[in-house]
């Protein structure tokens, strides 16, 4: 259990609220929650408090796959530096259409593959990752769990 | 004053709804407060997402809004400041110039705001932002005095309230009645946060807190949001509520524009509000059948009715003694014109006059339950105080 006190202290300089704090407290425990309606099925992110489909307030964060599709993607070449983040060749960020739902996306950077294998239409998974001190959400190739 | 008015009666309130207000609600956001609010007025208007094409709110980005409710295209949108006479004011213009059809309307209150962590531990951002003694800072106006003796919002009011006594010989008893009657309209407000009655001898000993303003002198901190669908009055003709017919509505400013500053009681953005209405409007203060006069401070009530004509400049107290129903402890204005129906800012909950605005809407629908006002026609609403947000409107029914 983590308490509100917690979370905010592992998120300083973030705008955790009473919306998105489950989506923060399932990143401390490398759990990747989305929010979704009780009523009617749909997914939506960033977490609000409503679904967008049908109204309905019985919206839930609940575990997704973390398997998908890169949707959109760019490289970083420059930035604030922070522990786990190399601008030198150009940091993947990349945005992940997730299985789960058509234009359901969450944002995080590519692992694991080379410059080549990283372009639009690569099948991906979640991978956890740190930077800058905090849980990340890295992708990487499709099935490189299971690799030996 | 200009008279010309075009708009007049073309546009109309279609739909209003309500998140509850709350002293103690746990575990929203602003956002949320909003979304419930918005989802609750479309519905009473009969709309969908897909018909929405105008949003305008306060602080709550319309964006935010319109990707929460899924509302498909939208061709105008806004964030004015609060309070809200801003937000209904721009969505009255956009839809009579055609910019949208149908503008969804919000304001929303929310205790204990706070920016984000970051924002907070930068000492020069953190004194240019809200939260400071001197939230003049954040408008950029070269503010030079600085807190707790700072003339800023409620410091000011209270001294202003001073200065009305002493200006015109009055006690405390003409801003307790104010108080007294919002108390005692709320007791028919299930949607009130108070509604206890109040008498003048527990008003006389609440706590002080500015003088001569005690605690009953002073809004109430909700969580709470209202939304209104504004369209145009022959789309809302169509549509299942009786339309509520925007007759003129319009902001007042002065360019005293510090509260100290302000240089006496006619030269409030109140008396340019009055002004205005008046000369666009084709009824007269007789007309008025219900009165919303904003009194998150109850001497800012006493001059919204000096400044609207009900009576002369320091004339307001004396005014509601006049037309003080004893038995009943409220104000009926010349035996027929109730004030602040719902129980107001210091009753109902504080909501910066969106909560009057949504009353009046219920009133002239007919829809205000237990507390409705015999077939209302006419509702004149004041938002606002004396400085920055003096706001009117004439609102009604055909």
């Amino acid at each position: 259990m983590i308490t509100d006190d917690e979370l905010l202290d592992s998120w300083p300089g973030v705008r955790v609220d009473h919306d998105n704090a489950e989506h923060y407290r399932g990143m401390l425990q490398q759990r990747l929650l989305i929010n979704r309606c009780a009523e009617c099925g749909a997914w939506h992110h960033p977490p609000r408090s409503v679904c967008p489909r049908c109204w309905s307030n019985a919206v839930r964060a609940e575990e997704v796959s973390g398997r998908g599709t890169v949707a959109m993607l760019t490289f970083i070449h420059q930035g604030s530096s922070r522990a786990g983040v190399d601008f030198s060749n150009g940091y993947p960020a990349a945005a992940v259409e997730l299985i789960e739902q058509a234009g359901l996306r969450v944002a995080g950077t590519l692992v694991d593959m080379t410059r080549e294998e990283m372009h639009i239409g690569t099948e991906v998974e979640l991978t956890w990752l740190e930077v800058g001190g905090r849980p990340a959400l890295g992708f990487r190739p499709s099935g490189a769990s299971s690799r030996p | 004053m200009r008279s010309r008015n075009p708009a007049k009666d073309q546009v109309a309130i279609a739909g209003t709804g309500l998140s509850p207000y709350s002293r103690d609600r746990q575990g929203v956001t602003a956002g949320g407060l909003v979304l419930e609010a918005c989802i609750a007025a479309l519905r009473d208007a009969g709309l969908a997402a897909k018909d929405v094409d105008g949003i305008c709110g306060s602080t709550v980005a319309a964006q935010y809004v319109q990707a929460a409710l899924g509302i498909p295209e939208v061709t105008w949108f806004a964030n004015p400041p609060p309070v809200i006479g801003n937000q209904l004011v721009a969505a009255v213009a956009a839809v009579h110039s055609g910019m949208c059809d149908v503008a969804l309307v919000y304001h929303h209150a929310y205790r204990l705001p706070w920016a984000s962590r970051s924002a907070g531990k930068d000492a020069l951002r953190r004194r240019a932002t809200v939260g400071v003694a001197d939230a003049r800072s954040s408008w950029g106006t070269g503010h030079v005095d600085i807190g707790p003796a700072s003339m800023w919002g409620a410091v000011a009011y209270a001294a202003w309230a001073q200065r009305y006594l002493h200006d015109y010989g009055y006690s405390r008893e003409c801003f307790g009645r104010v108080a007294i009657n919002s108390r005692t309209n709320a007791a028919a407000n299930e949607n009130a946060v108070y509604r206890e009655p109040l008498t003048m001898e527990a008003y006389l000993r609440g706590r002080m807190v500015r003088e001569p303003l005690c605690v009953y002198d002073m809004d109430i901190p909700v969580d709470g949001a209202n939304a209104f669908v504004v369209t145009t009055t022959e789309r809302a003709r169509d549509l299942p509520q009786p339309p509520v017919l925007v007759h003129v509505a319009t902001l007042g400013h002065t360019d005293y524009g510090s509260e100290e500053q302000l240089r006496d009681f006619d030269h409030a953005g109140q008396v340019v509000v009055a002004k205005r209405l008046w000369a666009a409007s084709d009824v007269s203060l007789a007309d008025v059948d219900v009165f919303y006069p904003y009194e998150g401070f109850s001497n800012i009530a006493l001059a919204w009715m000096e400044n609207l004509g009900y009576c002369k400049r320091g004339e307001g107290g004396d005014f509601v003694a006049q037309h003080w129903l004893k038995n009943e402890q409220r104000i009926l204005i010349d035996g027929r014109v109730p004030v602040n129906t719902h129980g107001g800012s210091l009753s109902e909950g504080g909501t910066q006059g969106a909560g009057h605005l949504r009353e009046a809407v219920l009133q002239l629908r007919g829809q205000a339950g237990d507390r409705q006002v015999q077939d209302p026609k006419v509702a004149l609403i004041t938002p606002g105080g004396f400085y920055f947000n003096s706001q009117g409107m004439i609102l009604r029914v055909e």
